[in-house]
């Protein structure tokens, strides 16, 4: 009866940094069996991104990538080699999804699109992430992260009053981290559809209409009434009376929302401090909240719920966006190590002995360091 | 998919509770992710109170006198008046839920206890993580925004921090609500017992800024906005703005589609050279762009390679060539409201959109 609910699933992962890793890591937390896909020639960019040191096994160390990729088994296996190509063929067999974010075409060039894999595996649901869709004269637009906050909408209804639009910004690249939270159910819709009909499906994301989709009511308005305006709107929102952030006596910000204006807030909030004036609207019934900061939400294990914990050998690691039967998240394994897994995976999924695994090694198919040196 | 039997969703029924009492922003979240679910053809009935959703007369206001915000988070979706605070009502209401797959509820509601014992799988939406005990503290977009660090991201280091534009706070844990929601249809299909499922904005949020505390723990100073400061800044362009974007692979590409002599200097050649003089940066960056048009800017940046984003408005997008050609934009003939043109869910299964039914005017 304990049985994790996507047990029994299991995803070829060609997820990188967010969109795509993200997706196949909240597939892992329910349970499902993830091979996460690299090669020694690319590597997931989290891994060169969070770079932390310049000493061997450096790929192996970057917090973002170590944040991102638990619960995973690692393979490392060239893409660009007939022979890496082939064993992905293989392994297609025995999965029920993939996972991709990679630019348009280049897992098609590779003979291992939707077309050809579907070919050997009906049932398989093939979740595409990328920036603008599969089809459209845009479909091979680059973009990253706030670029999207751009083209989505988003930009042009945040900054300060009457002045330029703004980005979430590299440290945040807010795009970027919704799309998991909707493909991950979208797959599981599919995956339940393919074990009801025996087919599989394509599932085509733009992360840019994912973006958009979160301003549906405002693209809806504009649809029926031309004279709708946008800008950006500061802190305030249409249908609240007062709503702002506000200064407090000890420099720190905090966050108020009004039912009906009041004048006085501003002056309010700067003869308290923060945590004071937070406690005092509380308890006036009224919606308040410190602007916290990334110490404060580390501090504050109780409003981090379940959304950080440790993994075995202590490092941080992404959490949970929800509960299930009022738990967490389960660490079973750290982020792999570059093709971690790969002799494992190949020799319980495919049966490959030792000399195959040689063969493989030998020839550069498989790897555990970058091909690639300093990236 | 114009018929509904053809939906993947089709066999299953929900239920959304909207009670009375509620904070806002767990309406949406709720809301969202029962209209995701009846988009792909679940049959979601929706119980207003008395009176019915507040959301029916929250902005912005459609010219017919609709909620465009009511109008987009209930599409194809059932409704039906039940007055919770009444015997009857309340058992009308367990007798609805005993025959449908998943309940979905905000965590204050009047009814939450009984929903959470009932044969259907509950979704709970909360304001704040279980640990705070925190049921009825007060509650705000703004308020989540700010709990979870996002705002703090936002805007200019000596100036308010600010939040981003639209419902994100609610959207995002109705996304999330939505998979939650999925993992006890696919646990229930597979005859395994179904998790409840519980969402919390206030986490929600902090998962989605989840760069701000891995920034903290890794050099014990948290990001923060840094506006002027930043390596991706927007500029003014002839008609509008666009937002500067590129990676440290994409700086060659972008020097010389920007072709200025100033950014030759050696100083502008590594990423922590750029950081420290990112005043010069801009400065040398901005007259590149003012005389030319965002699409102008869109094209010829995307012929290198390079990501700038164009800033489009919502009512641009209506006219989005990509969005165009792509069908992402569906249009609805609403009995009231008249002509409606919105987003349609964010995926195309097999080539195929989720179009969606007009949402449901009040019937008690």
């Amino acid at each position: 009866m304990s049985e994790r609910p996507l047990a029994g699933i299991r995803v070829l992962d060609f997820g990188l940094l967010t969109a795509g890793a993200n997706t196949s890591a909240m597939l892992a937390d329910l349970g499902a069996d993830v091979i996460k896909i690299e090669s020694g020639a690319y590597l997931d960019p989290f891994r060169v991104v969070g770079k932390i040191d310049s000493d061997e096994g450096w790929w192996n160390r970057s917090p973002q990538f170590r944040f991102t990729n638990r619960n995973k088994r690692g393979l490392a296996l060239n893409l660009k080699d007939p022979e890496g190509q082939r064993v992905i063929r293989e392994l297609a067999v025995h999965c029920d999804v993939v996972v991709e974010n990679f630019r348009r075409g280049v897992l098609d060039r590779a003979g291992l699109g939707y077309k050809e894999l579907s070919a050997i595996n009906p049932r398989l649901v093939f979740a595409a992430i990328s920036s603008q869709g599969d089809t459209g004269p845009e479909r091979m637009n680059v973009s990253f992260g706030s670029t999207l906050d751009a083209t989505s909408g988003i930009a042009s209804l945040t900054g300060y009053e009457g002045e330029e639009p703004r980005i979430s910004g590299m440290d945040v690249n807010y795009p970027d981290q919704i799309v998991s939270l909707f493909a991950t159910g979208i797959v599981i819709a599919a995956v339940t559809e393919a074990r009801y009909t025996g087919k599989g499906a394509f599932l085509d994301f733009s992360q840019r209409e994912v973006a958009s989709f979160t301003l549906g009511e405002e693209i809806l308005a504009a649809s029926a009434d031309p004279a709708h305006r946008f800008a950006p709107r500061g802190n305030s929102e249409a249908g609240v009376a007062q709503q702002d952030a506000y200064r407090c006596a000890d420099g720190r910000w905090l966050a108020v929302s009004l039912d009906a204006p009041d004048p006085s807030m501003e002056a309010f909030c700067a003869s308290k401090d923060r945590d004071t004036a937070v406690a005092m609207l509380l308890d006036k019934g009224i919606a308040a909240a410190p602007c916290l900061d990334g110490n404060d939400l580390l501090r504050d294990t109780r409003l981090q719920g379940v959304t950080l914990v440790r993994d075995e050998s202590g490092g941080l690691v992404k959490g949970l966006p929800y509960r299930l039967d009022g738990k967490g998240l389960a660490i079973e394994r750290p982020a792999p190590d570059l093709g971690q897994h790969t002799d494992e995976v190949l020799r319980e999924l495919l049966g490959y002995d030792d000399a195959r695994l040689k063969e493989l090694n030998d020839s550069g198919v498989t790897s555990t360091t970058p091909t690639i040196g300093e990236v | 998919m114009t018929e509904a039997s053809s939906r993947p969703l089709a066999r299953f029924t929900i239920i959304e509770v909207n009670d009375a009492k509620i904070p806002l922003c767990l309406r949406l979240a709720t809301s969202l992710a029962a209209k995701i679910a009846a988009d792909l053809g679940a049959d979601v009935l929706k119980i207003e109170p008395s009176g019915g959703d507040p959301v029916r007369r929250a902005p912005p206001v459609l010219p017919q006198g609709g909620s465009a915000l009511f109008q987009f988070l209930n599409t194809s979706k059932r409704s039906l008046m039940l007055d919770l605070a009444s015997e009857s009502g309340r058992t009308a209401l367990t007798q609805l839920v005993e025959k449908a797959d998943v309940v979905l509820f905000e965590e204050p509601a009047s009814i939450a206890s009984a929903l959470r014992a009932g044969k259907a799988t509950p979704v709970e939406i909360a304001a704040f993580p279980l640990e705070t005990d925190a049921a009825q503290r007060p509650v705000s977009e703004l308020a989540i925004q700010a709990l979870g660090g996002l705002m703090h991201m936002v805007g200019e280091p000596a100036r308010k921090p600010l939040k981003l534009g639209g419902h994100q706070a609610s959207y995002a844990a109705g996304l999330t609500a939505f998979t939650g929601l999925m993992t006890a249809l696919a646990a229930r299909d597979a005859g395994r017992r179904a998790p409840p499922v519980r969402v919390s904005l206030a986490e929600v949020m902090q998962w989605v800024n989840w760069k701000a505390a891995s920034g903290a723990a890794a050099s014990g100073i948290s990001p923060g906005r840094e506006g002027r400061n930043s390596e991706f800044q927007v500029l003014p362009c002839r008609d509008g703005h666009v937002a500067v974007v590129y990676t440290v692979t994409q700086w060659p590409a972008t020097r010389t589609l920007i072709g200025d002599a100033r950014l030759d200097d050696p100083k502008f050649s590594t990423r922590a050279g750029r950081r420290q003089n990112i005043a010069e940066l801009y400065a040398a960056l901005a007259p590149w762009f003012e005389d030319k048009t965002r699409d102008e800017i869109q094209k010829v940046a995307q012929a290198k390679g390079v990501p700038f984003g164009p800033i489009f408005s919502p009512a641009e997008l209506l006219l989005t060539e990509q969005y165009v050609a792509r069908g992402f934009l569906a249009d609805m003939t609403h009995p009231t409201q008249g002509r409606l043109r919105l987003p349609q869910l964010p995926v195309q299964w097999n080539g195929r959109s989720f179009t969606p039914r007009p949402a449901p005017e009040l019937a008690p």
